[in-house]
């Protein structure tokens, strides 16, 4: 299995960050890890990436219920971003919320690949990796 | 010869006359003249025709006269009763003679009995006054009936039977309809009132049949020799009549007295309105004050409804279908009262429209009924939705707590490292607390919803306000935040006591907690009274909220909008249930970087007044 170059977590909760970085580093997943705190604060982060000439990472792990932007208007904003590679990032959904409507409501994105169900496992980072690279 | 001839002649003569000589003399007359005249004196020669008929008239004397001195002839009709009492209409035909030679003179007179002829012309009359009908007479002098033809197929009798006026009453049903007829009869006897009455006639062969009697009678002397008049058919019609007016009596108990139906009409040329009197108690007129015009029909009806009417109706007479309405109208007394109407258009031949008929009936009741059924429909919805949102909180909330708490003690049991151990259960103690404050919460937010319930109290506002000012005294002055409470201190609130601390606790440490870090904190608080209710706001000078973003979500459970580290989403979600628990209402305005307005609604203190007596024992009792 190859290895991720470049990923981000958006989620505003910090254990769940610790947790999942802390996988990622066990499984050998990416290189480098971008974490932000909300859909806000992301937007912002990978604009100013994106305004440098950079390449957007290529797996998003987003959250849905954060404070500012949440993780639908982070997609609403997203797709909006002007980068030649966005359309080869691969959003992941995590989230605790088994609301089916919002189960629903992902299938809606086709920019979304996935839902992921809070807590995030080795397994399901293993799949992602299978997936992606 | 000659001469015996001509006597034998004039005796056998078939017309009733007679020969007078210049002192009115009898000199001769046919057998017939005294058979027809009813002159029972055997021999009546030689004496005079005035001793004969001493009622003769002074026109016909005039006439004989006349007839003598130029021997012309002149006829002259007379009512006569005969001495045996007969009523005969004679037309005297008279004409003078002279005998030069013998120089005698005289009148031929000729009596010619019209009466026949006369009473087919009474009874004409009458027919040509109603028609179709048969006509009869009695005459009691003869005691004989004449019974027209039609008469008798009325009765259904042979048209050679014999009538007289026992047998006549015997055809009256028995019974009032009998009763009737003799009292009718018997007030033509005595006072030759004449009669149009209705009754029940049973045929000869015993059918029942509804016939109009008119009579009239005929006075000679002050006595009633004859009756006569005119008998009609009038079953049927009196059949329908009768079903009409039970069918109207049925429809006035049915309209009236159990389904409360008041009908109108509007004709439309003269713009002319009818009313029944259960439409004027439908629209809570008084019978009379009504104008009948279209334009005092407009005024009762609810202003708001009323371009609706107007449009509806005009599309009703256009496309001609029948229709229905629902409105509402404003009674005298101000009471609003809902409307239901249903109408039909008659037109002339070329369609235009010419009236509108139509019943109506109020449906304040069930309308009243329709909407507190919509509204507890519209709260059960609401209710489900939230209590359906509620769930999904509730789990995803402690999800979230749970997963954190699953994978980290999976991370204790693998981790070796002392530090990292350490920094672990650190993790694990946040996520067990972060855990505690979410059930906290959550318990919280349950008890609004379930206990909206508790009684509420009459609450100062300004007490209440100055109250939570006080607990917050150090907060306020550690951000220098200034608050102008203008708030009369006559306003009292119907509230829940912890549930209106909270609120203006939460409203106070949101304003501080969202203040900007750019200018001193500024929270102004005023209070009116409007009706029943009290309109609170709450302002401050804040960041504030981009509520195009936010709004729908402001009041939201974990909606959080601020990077803020005590930022929860959930005190306005706690503060919302609560004001709505309570029968209030909160709204916000906002605008970003200069402040958010706060608008409660409170349901206000309505003052009882009590005795001033009693006010003194309650006094007495708080001693």
């Amino acid at each position: 299995m190859k290895k991720i170059k470049s990923t981000c977590i958006i989620d505003d909760d910090p254990i769940f960050i610790y947790g999942t970085k802390r996988i990622m580093k066990e499984i050998d997943f990416c290189d480098d890890i971008l974490v932000f705190n909300n859909g806000q604060e992301a937007i912002d982060g990978l604009l100013n990436i994106t305004a440098q000439g950079k390449k957007l990472p290529s797996v998003v792990f987003l959250d849905l219920n954060m404070p500012i932007m949440d993780g639908w208007e982070f997609l609403e904003n997203f797709i909006k971003i002007p980068n030649n590679n966005r359309e080869m990032v691969t959003v992941y959904i995590i989230s605790s919320s088994v609301d089916p409507r919002d189960v629903e409501r992902v299938k809606g994105y086709d920019i979304v690949h996935n839902y992921i169900l809070k807590p995030i496992t080795p397994q399901d980072l293993k799949d992602v990796l299978a997936d992606v690279a | 010869m000659a001469s015996h001839h001509f006597n034998f002649l004039f005796k056998e003569s078939i017309y009733p006359m007679a020969i007078v000589d210049h002192e009115m003399r009898f000199l001769n007359h046919s057998k017939l003249w005294l058979e027809e005249l009813d002159i029972n004196e055997p021999d009546i020669i030689g004496k005079s025709f005035y001793d004969i008929f001493p009622d003769t008239p002074q026109e016909i004397k005039k006439i004989h006269g006349e007839c003598l001195k130029q021997t012309i002839k002149k006829h002259k009709i007379q009512k006569i009763v005969t001495s045996e009492g007969r009523l005969k209409y004679i037309d005297w035909q008279v004409k003078g003679w002279k005998e030069e030679e013998r120089g005698l003179s005289g009148l031929l007179i000729v009596a010619e009995d019209i009466t026949m002829a006369k009473r087919n012309e009474e009874l004409l009359l009458s027919v040509q006054q109603v028609a179709k009908i048969g006509g009869w007479e009695f005459d009691f002098v003869a005691n004989k009936a004449y019974l027209s033809d039609i008469t008798k197929e009325i009765h259904e009798l042979p048209l050679d039977y014999e009538m007289d006026l026992d047998k006549g009453l015997r055809f009256y049903k028995k019974g009032e309809h009998r009763q009737k007829m003799e009292k009718a009869i018997n007030e033509a006897l005595t006072h030759g009132t004449p009669w149009d009455i209705e009754t029940i006639l049973i045929t000869a062969n015993g059918h029942e049949r509804w016939v109009r009697s008119i009579g009239e009678c005929e006075i000679v002397d002050n006595k009633c020799i004859r009756i006569y008049g005119t008998f009609q058919n009038i079953d049927q019609k009196k059949r329908i009549e009768l079903h009409n007016e039970e069918i109207s009596e049925r429809l006035t108990i049915a309209t009236t007295d159990a389904a409360n139906i008041g009908i109108w009409e509007y004709h439309i040329n003269d713009e002319h309105v009818i009313w029944d009197d259960n439409l004027h108690r439908i629209y809570g007129v008084t019978k009379g004050r009504f104008k009948g015009t279209i334009e005092a029909w407009k005024a009762i009806i609810h202003p708001e409804d009323y371009m609706r009417c107007h449009t509806e109706l005009t599309s009703t007479i256009a496309d001609k279908k029948n229709r229905t309405m629902e409105f509402r109208i404003i009674w005298p007394n101000g009471e609003i009262r809902h409307i239901r109407t249903e109408f039909t258009i008659s037109r002339y031949e070329n369609g235009k429209p010419s009236r509108l008929l139509g019943a109506t009936w109020d449906i304040t009741e069930s309308k009243t009924t329709e909407l507190q059924l919509k509204d507890l429909l519209k709260i059960t919805n609401e209710q489900n939705e939230s209590l359906m949102n509620f769930a999904h909180i509730v789990s995803h909330n402690l999800r979230s707590h749970s997963s954190n708490l699953s994978m980290l003690t999976g991370f204790l049991l693998n981790e070796t490292s002392d530090n990292e151990k350490i920094n672990l259960i650190k993790m694990l103690n946040d996520a067990s607390s972060s855990l505690n404050e979410t059930v906290t919460h959550l318990s919280e937010v349950v008890h609004v919803k379930t206990n909206s319930e508790e009684k509420t109290k009459k609450i100062n506002l300004q007490k209440a306000l100055k109250k939570v000012e006080n607990n917050i005294t150090a907060l306020l002055q550690e951000k220098e935040a200034v608050c102008n409470m203008r708030i009369d201190e006559s306003i009292y609130i119907e509230a829940i006591p912890a549930y209106l601390d909270s609120i203006l606790l939460n409203l106070f440490t949101n304003s501080i907690k969202y203040s900007s870090p750019k200018r001193k904190p500024v929270i102004t608080i005023e209070a009116e009274e409007k009706e029943n209710r009290v309109i609170f706001t709450f302002a401050d000078n804040g960041l504030g909220i981009d509520l195009d973003k936010h709004g729908k979500k402001l009041f939201g459970m974990y909606k959080t909008f601020h990077n803020h580290k005590d930022s929860k989403g959930i005190g306005l979600f706690i503060t919302k249930n609560q004001i709505e628990a309570m029968n209030g209402k909160i709204e916000v305005e906002s605008a970003v970087d200069k402040g958010t307005t706060f608008r409660l609604r409170f349901q206000k203190t309505i003052e009882k007044e009590y005795p001033k007596t009693n006010e003194k024992n309650k006094e007495y009792l708080h001693y």
